[in-house]
């Protein structure tokens, strides 16, 4: 092997890839059922979107650990 | 309490900029050897970041959203040891005087100008953030969500001017201030409690011993962990927008570089894009103000009513 250190690169780079995926998916399926609750309760507009911003913000924080692991990979 | 908590911010922000803080870029700490002494490591990255000047669209990259040394404000003579660190003191300074404008507006009780925009601001921070997740205790940590909210706010759309820098696009800088945050939580429920009975409420009362084994060390985890998201989320969203705007407008020489007229070319889409990007920054400055302060909210009033 060449540059061991490349493939810290490459795992960065499929990682965060992943990490990414998997918040997207968490946060689209979170705002899809949102949007359906809010679309059938109008009322209840406010307490919902209130709800998806707590739930949207913990799975950012999820996401956001995978991401620091992939900055580590990548400044070590 | 407002001034008290954006000083021990300006303090505590200072205190890593000393050591090899993990907010320099990677080549500084390559560059500092291990040995140096504390001050030296500030010489040390701001050679590294002028040697890495002319380095690719990488070191271009990093430049401009990494912290520089030896930072001279609107090209004075004289130098602020970070560029960030000015437009922390820029953002506060700005901060108290918008709250003493707003004070100075009332005529009669009735607020006019920036008095009313802040009013609004400040109602909402009080009735929907504070009162709603802390119940009756929040007026007692409503200034300091308050200066969260607006200190946050104002950091983030600061580094949307030319020339300036995003200070909570440090991680020293959202270090302080998710250490404060954490500060709150536990006076919250130390002040309720004492010592004993707030550690004690972090399990629920009444499990079995198998299953207090599992959980005693996880919610320990968990009481650290959530000033640690805090802190991630907010200087993950105030360097990405940042970092994406540079590599939108780095598209132009990029593609110049490998043919002129697909650099000219280029230049209306990076434009755009980058505007785009730019009045995403704009939403995201106001959301993560909420985000980090409704956060806060929810984890002061976790360990002040730990039964619900």
């Amino acid at each position: 092997m060449e540059n061991p250190v490349g493939l810290a690169y490459l795992a960065a780079g499929i990682g965060s890839g992943l990490a990414i995926i998997g918040g997207g998916l968490g946060i689209g399926k979170l705002a899809a059922s949102a949007m359906e609750g809010i679309a059938r309760q109008p009322n209840a507009s406010g307490d919902i979107r209130g709800a998806m911003i707590v739930a949207a913000g913990l799975i950012e924080g999820a996401t956001l650990f995978a991401l620091v692991i992939m900055i580590l990979l990548v400044i070590k | 309490m407002m001034l008290s908590a954006l000083l021990l911010t300006l303090a505590l922000a200072q205190a890593p900029h000393q050591e090899p803080a993990p907010a320099t870029p990677p080549g500084a700490e390559i560059a500092a050897s291990p040995a140096a002494e504390a001050p030296k490591e500030g010489e040390a990255h701001g050679a590294a970041a002028e040697g890495e000047g002319h380095g690719g669209p990488s070191a271009v990259l990093m430049h401009h959203v990494t912290d520089q040394a030896d930072y001279h404000p609107f090209g004075l003579p004289f130098a602020f040891p970070s560029k960030h660190l000015f437009f922390l003191i820029f953002a506060m300074l700005l901060v108290i005087l918008a709250a003493r404008l707003a004070i100075a507006s009332y005529k009669d009780g009735t607020p006019s100008g920036i008095g009313s925009v802040v009013e609004t601001l400040v109602v909402y921070v009080r009735d929907e953030i504070a009162m709603k997740n802390i119940g009756h205790d929040g007026a007692k940590y409503t200034p300091l969500l308050l200066s969260f909210f607006f200190f946050i706010l104002f950091a983030a759309l600061f580094g949307l001017f030319p020339f300036s820098a995003t200070a909570t696009g440090n991680l020293s800088v959202t270090l302080a201030l998710a250490a404060i945050s954490f500060a709150a939580q536990m006076h919250a429920g130390i002040s309720k409690y004492g010592v004993v009975g707030h550690f004690k409420n972090l399990v629920p009362h009444g499990l079995p011993t198998p299953i207090l084994i599992v959980m005693i060390p996880i919610e320990i985890m968990s009481m650290f962990t959530k000033p640690f998201a805090l802190m991630i989320r907010l200087f993950a969203n105030m360097l990405a927008g940042h970092m994406m705007i540079a590599a939108l407008l780095m598209l132009v020489p990029l593609c110049a570089a490998i043919s002129q007229t697909l650099g000219v070319v280029m230049i209306p889409i990076s434009l755009g894009m980058a505007l785009f990007i730019m009045c995403l920054e704009v939403l995201v400055a106001f959301i993560q103000a909420y985000v980090f302060t409704l956060f806060s909210a929810i984890f002061i009033g976790m360990y002040a009513h730990p039964a619900h």
